[in-house]
């Protein structure tokens, strides 16, 4: 804003005080894998290594592998991303861009769930996942994770479609497409700054989910990393060298994006993306 | 007919999937509400009619349970709307290219995965020679069982602060030039501005952030659990929907009680289905829709 | 060659809503022939051309290429092609891939793509820049690229939407006789909207005038300049505007307020007398009028003058305006006006 204060030096320090305890979080974390030992922020000792033994040792403490628990984290936080931004820009594109009956009250059912708190059905879900047979599956999670999030995606891409031409829409359909061409031929890539922003969104979103395969999952077999890492916090004595390695090794994609995609994170979490 | 054919293609995956994890999970949470489902009933629930909500009511720890969600709710919106607010206008003092990384830096707890978030807030409590938190005021503590409050609060506003911060920064980057200039014309300082001129301009993003956010933090739980579980001690942090979900989903006492949890979580979709159609309403929802110019 | 089909609409008509866009409207295109659309905007123009393309579904009426019914079809089944205003080619593909589209949906194998797409763009001067994406050429050159997409697929019928008024005014007239050429030579039957009649008049071979949703007339370009149907096409056709006043038919004159006129064989009643500016002489005859203003046009000059209370505009040589504030005389010539009763239908002289 128009708005540079000759002392803002000053109002910069203030913004540093406030945003310390971010840092030494984040600081603490990587000392903490590091080192032997830490007293608050100071390492202690030498480099530890062996707080990285769980990349190499089969498993720690009867787990299974991180590799395993990596592979799941992958397979659900990639599968939840591509349905997600697949089945909310179809969504999107019909509602944003089509006739049909009950437009309106389906875009407003739309927003309405946008707004509309999800954690609140998860009993009635835990339910219905055991009806289906889909209790304790990764399936069962990413259809129940894609979903809780589709209204928030349904909504973003809706606003993306609605800035495409319609001239170029028409000469599409003139040139010979069906409305599937072009969706797939001329809308789809032209929203895509609108799927990077929603995709980063689930990627990020479904990586650090928590509580959904905390509910839904039991067998250690279908463990993502954050039931992996949360596991080591159930101990009776906590290793806060082996947990902080595990928790960096967890948070590293995160860590990356933030370190060479700010300007894009804060667009995509300022675009409307619901907190 | 066969013209709404492809909207209905278009629409179908989202609307089965909307269906099946919106819509029946609702119906489904009303109805169980009304059973006796539990570990030991699972196969065969019976019909209790408003039994669970009886209980509900007369539950000796209801009122511990109330104070402590409107403890949560309350304190966490005030450091949120708060916190947001002083950030927005921190970040606008100061030359953007500062201002920037702030802002992104502040996003880090929200995109960081939850576990790793609070293992390092569990690591900053801990007591010393781990803790930072013990290092720093000398004395040697799980700061965790000392305020588990303090710590709850803070763990949720610094995820939460962000959201109030982007809205308040894009309103704030949304107010004319021509007004500062007016208003710096007119003599007025820094504070001045603030308060005459940014502040009035900020009256529906912070009410809408507050609106948001109290229903979002009403149902929340996901860092109390994995912070400090409602506790420590007996209910210590345990939070409605906390609650909820320990009574129907995690064997603390060995018998889920599965219709006594559904209960507690109808009233709560029952208040978001009340309030999100109410926000659905101020949002001036018509005014976003306009008629498709393609009829085939 | 191809040979274009003709087009015909049969009662067509548009509602949105409780608005009419376009009611009832009937006309004919024979195969080959290029018509303009022509109205001031809101006028059902475009409306119609959507029609015709399959983007909108007819309220009422059909659609009908040579003998085929189209209106229940699908745009791509029709074989239009369709060049709009605003170009609309697709930014995220180069000129060829935009000029190929309409190919490789239809599947055509890949070396006739590529020999269709060159011919076409070289026919129309853009085959050295095919690689170039939209925003990376000028609106001249997208204009010929949409074109160019519009005819590489051979289309019975060529629908243009307003393709020149996004164009400088000095590519626009060299533009209108490129496309009146290529058309003449590939044969299409072709539609041309526009809201610029010098444009409608200069190109198409039948113009049909739109106003409110319905067709006020349908003739070729000099019929409409000589012949107007009507008060709105008198006043929309020729710049600047045909003169109208209103006043009363006497049988043997023209009687509004203090302008008294003698014409033989005049009607009789309430009307319009209409007069085009360039018919209207300044000279040593006539009936006095005052100078208000003068405009001049570069080789002509518009001169607006007051006749007993009436405005009127005449078009005079440059050389021949007179100064502001002059006393003029003004001629009428008896055998260039127009007569239109109270509704404003032309009633003569026949």
């Amino acid at each position: 804003m128009a708005l540079l204060p000759r002392n803002w030096p000053l109002w910069l320090l203030l913004l540093v005080l406030i945003t310390l305890p971010i840092g030494a979080g984040i600081l603490w974390l990587v000392l903490t894998a590091l080192y032997n030992q830490v007293h608050g922020l100071i390492p202690v000792g030498r480099l530890a290594p062996q707080h990285w033994r769980f990349l190499f040792e089969g498993s720690v403490g009867g787990r299974p592998s991180i590799w395993v628990a990596l592979k799941n984290s992958l397979f659900f936080a990639g599968t939840v991303a591509v349905l997600e931004v697949l089945i909310a820009s179809m969504a999107a594109y019909a509602i944003s861009r089509m006739k049909f009956p009950l437009r309106t009250p389906y875009l407003g059912m739309i927003l309405t769930l946008h707004a509309f708190p999800a954690v609140s059905l998860l009993i009635a879900i835990y339910y219905i996942l055991r009806v289906l047979g889909l209790f304790d599956t990764l399936v069962g999670v990413i259809l129940v994770k894609a979903s809780l999030d589709l209204p928030l995606g349904i909504w973003l891409m809706k606003g993306f479609f609605d800035q495409l031409s319609w001239d170029m829409e028409m000469a599409a359909l003139v040139d010979g497409a069906s409305r599937w061409t072009v969706f797939w031929r001329v809308a789809l890539p032209l929203v895509r700054p609108g799927i990077l922003a929603l995709g980063t969104f689930a990627l990020l979103s479904a990586w650090g989910e928590f509580i959904l395969p905390f509910t839904f999952i039991v067998s250690a077999k279908s463990w993502t990393l954050a039931l992996y890492m949360q596991s080591f916090m159930k101990e009776a004595f906590v290793d806060y060298g082996l947990m902080a390695a595990v928790g960096l090794f967890y948070a590293l994609p995160v860590f990356l994006l933030f370190l060479f995609g700010q300007r894009y994170l804060l667009n995509i979490y300022s675009g409307g993306v619901k907190g | 007919m066969r013209r709404y054919l492809t909207p209905l293609l278009f629409l179908s995956p989202a609307s089965a999937l909307i269906l099946l994890f919106f819509f029946t999970p609702v119906v489904a949470t009303l109805l169980l509400s009304f059973t006796d489902l539990s570990t030991t009933t699972f196969r065969h629930p019976s019909w209790v009619g408003l039994a669970n909500y009886q209980d509900l009511l007369t539950d000796p720890f209801l009122k511990k349970i109330l104070a402590n969600t409107a403890k949560y709710v309350g304190l966490t919106l005030a450091f949120n709307v708060g916190m947001g607010l002083l950030l927005a206008l921190l970040t606008s003092l100061v030359p953007e290219n500062w201002g920037d990384p702030f802002r992104a830096l502040w996003l880090l707890p929200r995109i960081l995965p939850p576990v790793v978030y609070v293992f390092i807030w569990q690591g900053l409590l801990a007591e010393a020679p781990m803790g930072l938190v013990s290092d720093l005021l000398g004395v040697s503590k799980n700061w965790l069982v000392e305020a588990p409050w303090t710590a709850v609060i803070l763990a949720n506003g610094f995820v939460g602060a962000s959201f109030g911060m982007l809205i308040f920064t894009s309103a704030i980057r949304a107010i004319p030039r021509e007004l500062f200039y007016a208003a710096a014309v007119d003599g007025a300082t820094t504070g001045q501005t603030i308060r005459r001129v940014v502040i009035p301009m900020l009256a529906w993003p912070i009410l809408f952030v507050t609106a948001y956010q109290t229903l979002s933090l009403l149902t929340s739980f996901e860092y109390i659990l994995l912070l400090t579980d409602g506790g420590p001690g007996f209910y210590g942090t345990e939070v409605w929907s906390l609650h909820a979900y320990h009574l129907a989903l995690s064997n603390y006492f060995g018998n889920v009680e599965f219709g006594l949890g559904a209960a507690m979580a109808a009233v709560l979709v029952v208040i978001g289905v009340i309030v999100s159609l109410f926000y659905l309403k101020i949002f001036n929802f018509r005014a976003l829709v306009t008629e498709p110019k393609i009829e085939v | 060659m191809t040979k274009g089909t003709g087009v015909r609409l049969e009662r067509l008509t548009k509602r949105f809503g409780r608005v009419v866009a376009v009611r009832e409207l009937s006309l004919e295109v024979a195969p080959g022939e290029l018509v303009a659309f022509l109205g001031p905007s809101g006028c059902g123009k475009t409306t119609t051309l959507l029609m015709i393309a399959g983007i909108y579904r007819p309220t009422a009426g059909h659609v009908y290429f040579g003998d085929r019914r189209v209106d229940p079809l699908h745009p791509r089944d029709r074989d239009v092609g369709m060049v709009f205003q605003s170009y609309a080619l697709y930014p995220h593909l180069n000129l060829f891939e935009n000029i190929a589209f309409p190919l490789r949906l239809k599947r055509v194998p890949a070396d006739q793509v590529r020999r269709r797409v060159r011919e076409t763009a070289e026919l129309l001067g853009i085959g050295g820049i095919l690689e170039r994406r939209p925003a990376q050429v000028s609106g001249g050159q997208q204009q010929r690229a949409a074109l160019a997409r519009a005819l590489v697929k051979e289309p019975q019928v060529l629908l243009l939407d307003e393709p020149l008024s996004n164009l400088d005014a000095q590519i626009r007239l060299s533009a209108r006789a490129e496309i009146r050429r290529l058309q003449r030579e590939l044969g299409v039957t072709a539609i041309l909207v526009t809201h610029d009649q010098a444009e409608a008049l200069a190109m198409a071979d039948r113009v049909a005038v739109f106003s409110m949703g319905e067709l006020q007339q349908y003739a070729p370009p000099d019929e409409l300049y000589h012949r107007p149907k009507n008060t709105f096409v008198a006043g929309f056709v020729g710049s600047p505007p045909m003169n109208l006043i209103e006043g009363e038919f006497t049988g043997d004159g023209f009687r509004a307020g203090g302008l008294r006129l003698a014409l033989p064989k005049a009607p009789t009643g309430r009307g319009w007398l209409g007069v085009r500016p360039e018919h209207l002489g300044l000279g040593p005859e006539g009936l006095p009028a005052r100078v208000l203003v003068v405009e001049p046009l570069g080789r002509e000059a518009i001169v607006i003058v007051e006749l007993s209370g009436h405005r009127l505009q005449v078009l005079v040589p440059e050389d021949e305006k007179p100064a502001p504030d002059a006393e003029v005389r003004i001629a009428f010539p008896t055998g260039a006006l127009h007569y239109f009763d109270a509704k404003g239908r032309r009633i003569g002289p026949e």
